[in-house]
């Protein structure tokens, strides 16, 4: 399928910093692409890259086929993108939100708006500088999906927020499953919320990309092993594969998370470093434990890199 | 709400736990025939899993009869199968699994769990 978002090394200074490095990476139209990293990864550079409300320093993104620096209003009404930090216009009332907003879109949907506001318990005549966050952001979110826009781009929609209003911002955000064209981008620092939600994820870390592909291949590829290493090894030896992340040992217990895993091989593959262990035992790992062992390799191996 | 019971956990496939679940709701009686079927919408709203997944379960539902398709309406369950004392017991494959993983992980032997079982087993009857 044609990717809706596609960059080639994407790059962004800020002065002497490199806020995004070489990012390259596709977004499969008809998915929920969860884009993750900790707060000040690049999430917000790069999204804001491929809205061009930035230009990117070098390198080049591709939205809808167009290329990001020559979006124009055709595509940006196919786009619904709702931000953390999104200024809405205090002094007006969610209906006058709404009335301001939908000239902007050929394809706005009325009845589908009503529901919408109804569903978000949005009171219509209450001015927005009156409203709490979350019902900000559920307002900021009516006027995003109401046009069923193509792509929708949320830019960590969830923080601050409580568990009610995120469960309703999501119920929100699925509504679009009903049409027959739709594709969400979602950038988080918190897994939970995506968890079973991303059939494909983006892992960036200090500007720069992990990993992107399918959560199904990477729920394939790692696990956790737990051995016990036998009474001859006292410590983990200094160099392991590289495709071992996050090794820990306590007393004759070693727990690793295999990055590459297959079948046999992996267990071979333990029995030369480790040749008294005993049956390891293997399992498969929730989005959040793969993407914490990723977290703490980044975390070790930036500072190692600086001491 | 759904009109079954599922509980995900997390690390085995989302869409291998939703076909179970509806199969065993099925197969025990608690959705009957001709029963609404919840939307991939709906389904997604519910579990909070990703929409191509609840398209796919369905899908895979549908082509193996349990559920079929009605013009105007929707998914509907399809007529009981007959499910025979080995598709019932196939039905308790997961929970199998799941328990020899467990018991793995204690490093028992077969015998200890078989025996485990028959107690349980003999205390409930």
């Amino acid at each position: 399928m044609k990717p809706i978002i596609e960059t080639t090394s994407l790059n962004r200074r800020f002065g002497r910093t490199d806020a995004v490095r070489e990012l390259t990476f596709a977004v499969p139209e008809g998915s929920i692409y969860a884009f993750l990293g900790p707060n000040g990864a690049g999430k917000t550079t790069t999204i804001k890259m491929l809205l061009n409300i930035l230009q990117p320093t070098t390198g080049s993104a591709r939205i809808l086929g167009v290329d990001s620096r020559d979006l124009g209003p055709r595509e940006l009404a196919q786009i619904g993108y709702v931000s953390e930090n999104q200024e809405l216009p205090e002094w007006m009332t969610v209906r006058q939100l709404i009335d301001y907003c939908k000239p902007m879109y050929p394809t706005w949907d009325d009845a589908f708006c009503e529901k919408l506001l109804k569903n978000f318990n949005l009171p219509p005549h209450r001015k927005l500088k009156n409203l709490s966050r979350g019902m900000k952001v559920k307002a900021a979110l009516v006027t995003s999906l109401a046009y069923r826009p193509r792509l929708l781009v949320l830019d960590e929609p969830f923080s601050g927020l409580d568990p009610l209003v995120r469960d309703e911002f999501i119920r929100g955000m699925l509504e679009l499953s009903e049409q027959s064209n739709w594709t969400i981008f979602i950038s988080s620092h918190d897994i939970d919320e995506v968890e079973r939600l991303a059939d494909w994820v983006g892992v960036i870390n200090d500007g720069e990309l992990h990993l992107s592909e399918p959560t199904e291949s990477l729920q394939t590829r790692f696990r956790q092993v737990e051995f016990t290493a036998g009474p001859e090894t006292t410590r983990l030896p200094a160099s392991l594969p590289a495709n071992w992340l996050v090794p820990e040992m306590a007393g004759q217990n070693v727990r690793l998370v295999e990055s590459q895993f297959r079948d046999g091989e992996s267990v071979n593959e333990l029995r030369r470093v480790f040749p008294g262990a005993s049956e390891p035992v293997i399992s498969p790992m929730s989005l959040r434990d793969i993407f914490l062992a990723l977290a703490r390799t980044f975390r070790f191996t930036t500072e190692s890199s600086k001491a | 709400m759904l009109p079954f019971r599922i509980d995900l956990k997390t690390g085995a496939p989302v869409s291998e736990q939703l076909v179970y679940a509806v199969k065993k709701a099925v197969i025990s009686g608690l959705m009957q025939p001709g029963d609404k079927f919840p939307s991939v919408r709906t389904l997604s709203q519910e579990l909070r899993i990703n929409p191509n997944t609840a398209h796919k379960v369905i899908a895979a539902l549908i082509s193996e009869g349990l559920l079929e398709v009605r013009p105007g309406i929707g998914t509907i369950v399809g007529k009981k199968p007959k499910a025979t004392p080995q598709q019932r017991s196939e039905l308790l494959g997961q929970d199998v699994e799941h328990l020899v993983v467990e018991a793995k992980k204690l490093r028992l032997e077969v015998g200890d769990v078989t025996r485990a079982v028959e107690q349980h087993w003999n205390k409930l009857s």
